[in-house]
């Protein structure tokens, strides 16, 4: 009933090995810690791969496999941070650190946008997708994307006093 | 790129990486294979079944010998049956799904046979497919609201199939898929095959050329029966109740091979009076 099936299945098996590394560093851009992102990319891996059967279009592989990804790293955000929901504990961040007048290195910038505008930026800038992409790899449309994509570089700016062009 | 951004990208690209990665994806991977092999062991079973299924269909088909030896075995040979192809059960996180696939044999038409079972599982599977798909989906959704997966309910879906009618003229069943997450919705799939042409029966062959306008005024007339009683809520016309019946109305067969014709919850009144059925008389 399913012909794809060991096609899809070796394609992922392709893309994830030839990506463990861009895998691995956008867990760790979320988790912040070494083992945690072992964790989120095994968890992905292996939910990507017990699941590929349900994948219709090889063609979505990538996109699918960031979409997990990205998930297992917001759950193990939200599993770390317990119950102090994460716009709490940012602002509670930013506030403590926070210098008036202090610009801020662009790369420790982005850890303080919500994690939607980080996965826009870490998903464009970092991982090179095209907008489309972006818009598959987190589930929304691509208007959703492009409205995040200005406000997070909007905000950037604001942090770090540097003028952003965003080549779409 | 600005410079600015290439610094940034740099410093993201200088995370260290570190050595036991290709081991930790390597393991991961034949982890995910064995759980996706788990998974795969419930959709084969029903393959496997379904092509057990079509093995005996062409075996019927290609040899005369064979299909006589059925034919002699009087009941085998004189009464078409439906029987279960398969059960399965799926049961995880985001979803438990129990499914008992019915298919159909000895009706005497081979062809009709393989297009019916064909029908009915191709149907089933992307009734299934489509269940899961969404089912992960609400999940997802309700994950990323902050949600304890933990906490998820997982939607439940059956399938299951009730022979309506099996006479020697007659053969009707209807197959029947329940979700069931805050409320449960169902969706019927009825089939009438009639034993002496081979075909799909229509409506039209049970009441003559005017059957729709027989089909109405019954249905009309029960509906106004029915209101009597004030527990019974029907929308009129104006407000989206009934308004004829359609040209592919689902019916089925009761046991006295009358017609039952079946409205979907929602289709003629509120939720609460959930699916109608009105058995048609022949016109006088």
């Amino acid at each position: 009933m399913r012909q794809n099936g060991p096609d899809k299945r070796q394609l992922l098996v392709e893309h994830i090995v030839n990506g463990q590394t861009e895998f691995y560093r956008l867990a760790l851009s979320y988790v912040k810690n070494r083992d945690a992102a072992l964790d989120v990319v095994q968890e992905a891996i292996v939910k990507a791969l017990s699941k590929v059967d349900t994948v219709r279009e090889p063609a979505y592989l990538k996109t699918w496999f960031y979409r997990i990804l990205i998930n297992e790293a917001m759950n193990h955000f939200r599993r770390g941070r317990d119950l102090v929901p994460f716009e709490e504990a940012l602002a509670g961040r930013a506030a403590e650190s926070r210098d008036p007048g202090e610009r801020l290195d662009l790369y420790d910038a982005i850890d303080r946008l919500s994690l939607p505008e980080q996965t826009v930026i870490k998903l464009r800038y970092f991982e090179d997708l095209k907008l489309e992409e972006i818009a598959q790899a987190t589930g929304t449309n691509l208007n959703t994307v492009k409205s995040r994509l200005y406000k997070a570089i909007r905000r950037l700016k604001d942090m770090t006093g540097e003028e952003i062009d965003h080549a779409p | 790129m600005h410079p600015e951004l290439e610094r940034a990208r740099a410093r993201y690209r200088a995370q260290e990486t570190p050595e036991e990665l290709s081991l930790a994806v390597r393991a991961a991977i034949r982890e995910g294979e064995r759980l996706r092999k788990r998974r795969r062991v419930l959709r084969r079973s029903l393959a496997t079944a379904l092509a057990g299924c079509a093995c005996f269909v062409l075996l019927v088909n290609g040899s005369p010998t064979f299909a006589q030896a059925v034919y002699d075995v009087p009941l085998l040979g004189s009464l078409a049956r439906i029987f279960t192809v398969t059960e399965f059960t799926v049961n995880d996180d985001e979803h438990v799904i129990d499914v008992r696939l019915p298919a159909l044999e000895n009706t005497g038409y081979t062809d009709l046979e393989q297009q019916i079972n064909q029908e009915i599982s191709t149907r089933v599977q992307a009734v299934i497919d489509e269940a899961e798909q969404r089912a992960q989906e609400t999940k997802e959704a309700y994950v990323s609201t902050g949600g304890d997966p933990d906490d998820y309910i997982p939607v439940i879906i059956d399938v299951d199939y009730e022979v309506k009618c099996r006479t020697e003229h007659y053969l009707s069943f209807v197959i029947q898929k329940t979700e069931t997450r805050a409320s449960a919705y169902t969706e019927f799939y009825t089939y009438n095959i009639d034993l002496e042409t081979g075909r799909e029966l229509t409506l039209r062959d049970l009441l003559g050329p005017n059957w729709m306008e027989t089909v109405n005024a019954q249905v009309e007339a029960q509906i106004a029966e029915r209101s009597k009683d004030p527990d019974n809520v029907y929308w009129t016309a104006e407000e989206g109740g009934f308004q004829g019946i359609s040209e592919d109305q689902p019916f089925y067969l009761n046991q006295e091979e009358r017609p039952v014709v079946v409205f979907e919850k929602y289709e003629l009144g509120p939720g609460s009076m959930g699916s109608q059925e009105f058995v048609i008389q022949p016109a006088q």
